[in-house]
């Protein structure tokens, strides 16, 4: 009898992958950071750490607070500037033997085109994803990805600069994911990336402060996956382009309920600091999961929980 | 500081020998050769905790000789809690080693470590070091209570000569060890590893006598490894140490933000800008 390999190849719009694993922006550095302790070549693609316009020197600290089943964090977006990045990081890229996705953040519409144009000039580059949950400084501060037209006019911008796969990721802080979803679509989204951290905080009772510098943070984790779960439920019934679940994926099991919400890929991010060989481990258990169910790629599970996917199914709302 | 060729890797390592060498300070003696002898003074592991369930926790290799590391910690929380609780046999992966150490090269003869309470797990490697270069090392030792001061016997027989304190007086002086520096005779170098308040008032002590200092610094990990920019210090762009990196534009501003588990975790106090 011939054994025939599943294949756990993904494609998110242009972009093709051997593996249906990213590595979370802002959490694997470029790469470079990890190769001590991880396979790269078993790593689907690298999202790079979000890179600005100017320099950044990020956040006073503390940065970091560990929470019950999960970390607060809140960076600032430290990073040296796409002119830097660019003469003095990327041509290093080439030598992953993984694709690498450069992420953008910015505080206008024209600060994410600059960079997304800059950025995808670059062949060592695969694909770009816009972090939209960033501040509107010609605004009143409001966050792009908590507004669907401010994340359609930011998308749309980027779309103009360039052909390469794009792929936007979804702020879970907002009332309907699926109005600015719908929106990053319409305005030329390959792939969406579902989700960011969910707005947090903690406070040292012994010292009457909040414990971040910046007093509030984003919350990754095991804590969110539940969250990130309904996330790609939801977007998954309201888009058609493929979505990047993401949110406290440590285990194949939690893989699953990605790619059976509706993720046609995952993205593994604080799971790194647990340990930098759990990206290596859910590969290889998804493998054998499809494998002895004689499944020949992961398309056979994608949604398959969604009941869109099947019935058109109005829901009632939360039970409780 | 002593900028190291990175050998760091996974180290899948068994415990040997588990011993709470104080109310809540644990020793783990792991069968590690290959860390053992890549590690450096001052370097330090990311010890992943075995139930998967929490991150992996930044712990100073202790000892490291011949094939045998060992982790010296203070049971605070959950993830120390579970790594106490391992037994001789069983199993732990650690990353590393980690991070740029003591650089105990420098020329310095008479050179003063300054630890307090579990910093004394950092400057085991670097007192052994010093020693087998000649140097005179005074080790300044303080905790909060005499039981405190585990390990202090280890030092001696090294040879390092003990200055002992504790916080509420049951051994050696009563108050702290900057206190009992600040009444010696001052050394041509130091070596700190404590708290940030201790580690504060040993960069204010070497700024007024004119001593070069290397502080080993403790902060909240969250990858240990320099991918994550969580636990930075402020530093000035024209230490050596200063990650290659433009500056913000604030308009007189030299400072840089520094990773301190990979830029650090030691660093010259006086580049310190924090
Ligand atoms: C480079 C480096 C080397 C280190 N080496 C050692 C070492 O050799 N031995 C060792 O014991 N520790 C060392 N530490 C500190 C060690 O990493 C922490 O104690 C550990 O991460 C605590 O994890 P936890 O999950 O048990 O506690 P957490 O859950 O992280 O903390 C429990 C509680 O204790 C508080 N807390 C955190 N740190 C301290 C502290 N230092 N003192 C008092 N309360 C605290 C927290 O705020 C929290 O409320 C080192 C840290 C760094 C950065
Ligand atoms: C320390 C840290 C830094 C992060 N930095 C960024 C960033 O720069 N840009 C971004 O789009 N997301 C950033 N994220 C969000 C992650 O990429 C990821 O979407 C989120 O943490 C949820 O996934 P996880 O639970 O697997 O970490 C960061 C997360 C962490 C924990
Ligand atoms: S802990 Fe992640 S960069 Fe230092």
């Amino acid at each position: 009898m011939v054994i025939v390999r599943p294949s756990l190849a993904v494609r998110l719009g242009a972009l093709e992958l051997a593996y249906p694993t990213l590595m979370g922006s802002g959490c694997y550095g470029s790469g470079e950071e990890y190769a001590p302790f991880a396979d790269l070549s078993k790593v689907g693609a690298i999202v790079l750490k979000s890179v600005t316009r100017a320099p950044r020197l990020g956040n006073s600290m503390p940065r970091l607070v560990h929470t019950p089943a999960g970390m607060l964090n809140a960076i600032g977006l430290q990073n040296p500037g796409i002119d830097w990045y660019l003469e003095h990081e990327v041509h290093k890229f080439a030598q992953r033997p993984c694709k690498v996705i450069g992420s953008v953040a910015g505080f206008s519409v024209d600060d994410y085109a600059y960079v997304c144009e800059r950025l995808a000039a670059r062949d060592e580059i695969a694909a770009v994803e816009l972090n939209v949950s960033c501040p509107n400084v010609e605004s009143e501060g409001e966050t792009f990805g908590c507004d669907p037209s401010l994340t359609g006019a930011v998308v749309r911008a980027a779309r103009a600069t360039t052909e390469k796969p794009l792929i936007v990721k979804l702020s879970p802080n907002v009332t309907d994911i699926t109005a600015v979803a719908r929106e990053a679509e319409r305005a030329g989204a390959d792939a969406l990336a579902v989700i960011n951290t969910v707005r947090g905080m903690a406070i040292d009772v012994d010292r009457w402060k909040p414990r971040l510098g910046n007093i509030t943070g984003g919350l990754s984790g095991p804590a969110i996956r539940p969250i990130a779960v309904l996330a790609v439920y939801e977007v998954a019934r309201a888009v058609k382009i493929p979505i990047v679940g993401q949110g406290g994926i440590e285990t194949l099991s939690d893989a699953l309920e990605f790619f059976l919400a509706g993720a046609a890929a995952i993205s593994i991010g604080t799971a790194n600091f647990t340990d930098p060989r759990i990206p290596e481990r859910i590969v290889a258990e998804l493998d054998a999961y499809l494998l002895e169910r004689h499944l020949a790629s992961l398309s056979s599970i994608i949604g398959k929980a969604n009941v869109a996917f099947s019935t058109p199914h109005e829901y009632e709302g939360d039970e409780g | 500081m002593a900028t190291l060729t990175h050998h760091a890797r996974v180290h899948a390592t068994r415990v040997i020998e588990r011993r709470e060498v104080a109310a809540g300070v644990v020793l783990l003696r792991l069968d590690a050769p290959e860390l053992a002898n890549a590690t450096r003074p001052g370097q330090y592991v990311m010890a992943i905790p075995p139930s998967g369930e929490a991150a992996a926790t930044a712990l100073a290799v202790y000892e490291a000789e011949g094939k045998l590391a060992s982790l010296l910690f203070f049971v605070i929380g959950r993830r120390t809690r579970e790594l106490s609780a391992l037994d001789p046999g069983d199993c732990l992966a650690v990353l590393g080693p980690l991070g740029n150490g003591f650089d105990c090269s420098q020329r310095a003869r008479d050179v003063a470590i300054l630890a307090g309470g579990v910093g004394i797990a950092s400057v085991l490697l670097c007192a052994q070091r010093l020693l087998a270069a000649g140097k005179r090392v005074r080790l300044f030792y303080g905790a909060k209570t005499r039981e405190l001061l585990v390990d202090a016997q280890r030092f001696a027989d090294a040879g390092c000569e003990l200055i002992l304190t504790t916080d509420d007086g049951t051994l050696g002086m009563h108050g702290r060890v900057t206190d009992a520096l600040a009444i010696s005779p001052p050394p041509e170098m130091i070596f700190s590893c404590g708290p940030t308040p201790m580690l504060r008032s040993v960069a204010r002590y070497a700024d007024e006598l004119g001593v070069p200092a290397q502080l080993a610094l403790e902060e909240t990990f969250g990858c240990g490894v320099g991918a994550c920019w969580g636990c930075v210090v402020p530093l000035t762009a024209a230490s050596s140490q200063a990650p290659g990196f433009p500056r913000e534009d604030r308009r007189g501003s030299d400072v840089v933000h520094a990773r301190i588990c990979r830029e650090g975790p030691v660093f010259w106090a006086h580049e310190l800008r924090w």
